[in-house]
């Protein structure tokens, strides 16, 4: 009886540690959606409903969840990276040198203190605002209050080549300095904090996405997107059904990586890796 | 059946107008080095928006095939279109185009090369690894006569050389440097001279299209 008390209590234990175990978990493909004629650089969520920017065919789509359009606002030059807040849609025109908003009261272009010469992304965080100009290798910042502008051609830190695409977080400015081959973030101020993906060979990191956790970038010319930290340790590289990826979202626990040349849309879960 | 007359009339019209209006045009035919990603493209084409009466741009990513028609009248010559295209970040590899008489003008990466005077600075990626590369590289395409300056960033991998065009060619430089070891991207240097290299400067070949 005693020992079969003993027993018991060490299974009881047993069972307790297996619980308290981390099971690693990584980003697995799970389902890949063919988009029908569209070609996608950015993509961004109103409403849970999945919006693309379609540069080459001057567009943006809503999808549903096959893929299909239901919506599309037209009339745009080269949709680049967009974002969105609550209902409105931020979309930067890259052929015309502004930024446009989209809501239910209508279309109104951004009124800014400087011009742009192609703006290739923008990125919105409660009333701040911030644009990836690129031509002018720079980033604009809004803090609600003020503008300021911050970097310039070179690829010091602190410096782009061509960046892409920006995302603003609560405390940092997060930039894909595309042809320096890395990301680089900044705080509010502008100052460099630090710098990551720049010894892993990318050729044009033309997407972010921060998450709360981990770091998504698109490495264009290498079919690949690769995850950090927020350290910037590699943590793992995405290539399955990816193929010149340019944007990357997470929404509902999934991680969607849209394809720009071959229209598709990858969605990934997160699952445990197999022993 | 007047209003068939009508309309048909009308087509004619717009027949005749199109392929006058088609006639009145240049077409250009550029091929671009350099073109990788949509942000190249449009930035290409955003570029081009400065020749106001462009029309008919289209860009293959693909290939660098570059293509658009602009008015005869304003007789845009080969060289502003290679000028523009420079500007916009690129390098043109040939330029043609038909013009609305129907001749035919071109000019070849050679003939460029050989239109080009003075001075001229470019960039060419140069495959290598480390600060012993960037000597090796640098001292090769320094050693060719009428190289007056000449840079490699071992991040990046461009190599930017100045040079007198009269007395050489980027294409002479590129030879050059691909004898001393280094791929470059529009020569690969030898497997023995690649061999003879280093073990810390064994970089990564560059693959070529055939």
């Amino acid at each position: 009886m005693r020992q079969s008390i003993i027993i018991l209590i060490g299974l009881v234990f047993a069972s307790a540690c297996k619980e308290k175990e981390i099971v690693p978990k990584e980003w697995v493909l799970s389902k890949t959606i063919q988009l029908d004629g569209v070609n996608p650089i950015g993509l961004s969520q109103v409403n849970g409903a999945i919006w693309l920017s379609d540069g080459d065919h001057n567009r943006l789509v809503k999808i549903d969840k096959e893929g299909q359009i239901t919506e599309t606002i037209d009339s745009l030059d080269r949709p680049m990276h967009i974002d969105a807040i609550e209902e409105t849609l931020f979309i930067p025109q890259y052929g015309k040198d502004v930024v446009e908003t989209v809501d239910k009261k209508g279309r109104f272009v951004m009124q800014l203190t400087d011009s742009l010469d192609a703006p290739a992304g923008v990125s919105v965080f409660n009333n701040e605002r911030a644009i990836a100009d690129f031509y002018n290798n720079r980033i604009l910042y809004f803090d609600g209050v003020n503008w300021i502008s911050f970097g310039k051609e070179g690829k010091a830190q602190g410096e782009f080549y061509y960046p892409t695409d920006v995302q603003i977080t609560n405390d940092k400015i997060w930039v894909a300095d595309a042809y320096n081959n890395r990301v680089q973030v900044f705080d509010k101020k502008g100052g460099f904090v630090q710098m990551m993906g720049q010894d892993e060979k990318m050729n044009a990191a033309t997407g972010i996405f921060v998450a709360e956790k981990e770091v998504f970038v698109t490495d264009f010319e290498n079919d690949r997107v690769l995850v950090f930290d927020k350290a910037g340790k590699l943590l793992q590289v995405l290539r399955d059904q990816i193929e010149k990826p340019t944007d990357m979202m997470l929404k509902d626990k999934k991680l969607y990586v849209i394809n720009y040349r071959n229209g598709k849309l990858n969605v990934f879960d997160k699952q445990p890796i197999e022993k | 059946m007047k209003k068939s007359i009508i309309v048909s009339v009308l087509i004619m019209f717009a027949v005749v107008f199109g392929a006058t209006a088609q006639e009145g045009k240049d077409k250009f035919m550029v091929q671009v080095d350099g073109l990788g990603c949509p942000f190249c493209a449009y930035g290409l084409e955003k570029k081009f928006k400065e020749f106001k009466g462009i029309k008919n741009v289209k860009i293959d990513i693909e290939t660098g095939d570059f293509s658009f028609s602009y008015p005869a009248e304003k007789a845009l010559t080969l060289g502003d279109v290679e000028k523009q295209v420079e500007k916009a970040g690129y390098t043109p590899v040939t330029a043609k185009v038909e013009r609305a008489n129907g001749t035919f003008e071109e000019s070849s990466a050679a003939a460029m090369m050989q239109k080009t005077e003075g001075a001229v600075t470019k960039n060419v990626m140069v495959a290598g690894n480390c600060a012993m590369c960037e000597a090796r590289i640098t001292k090769a395409a320094a050693s060719v006569n009428g190289v007056t300056d000449v840079s490699w960033d071992k991040d990046t991998k461009i190599m930017k050389v100045s040079f007198d065009a009269e007395l050489t060619s980027l294409e002479n430089v590129e030879k050059e440097v691909a004898v001393a070891g280094h791929d470059t991207k529009n020569h690969k240097a030898h497997t023995d001279d690649y061999g003879n290299l280093p073990a810390c400067c064994k970089y990564e070949r560059l693959s070529y299209k055939k």
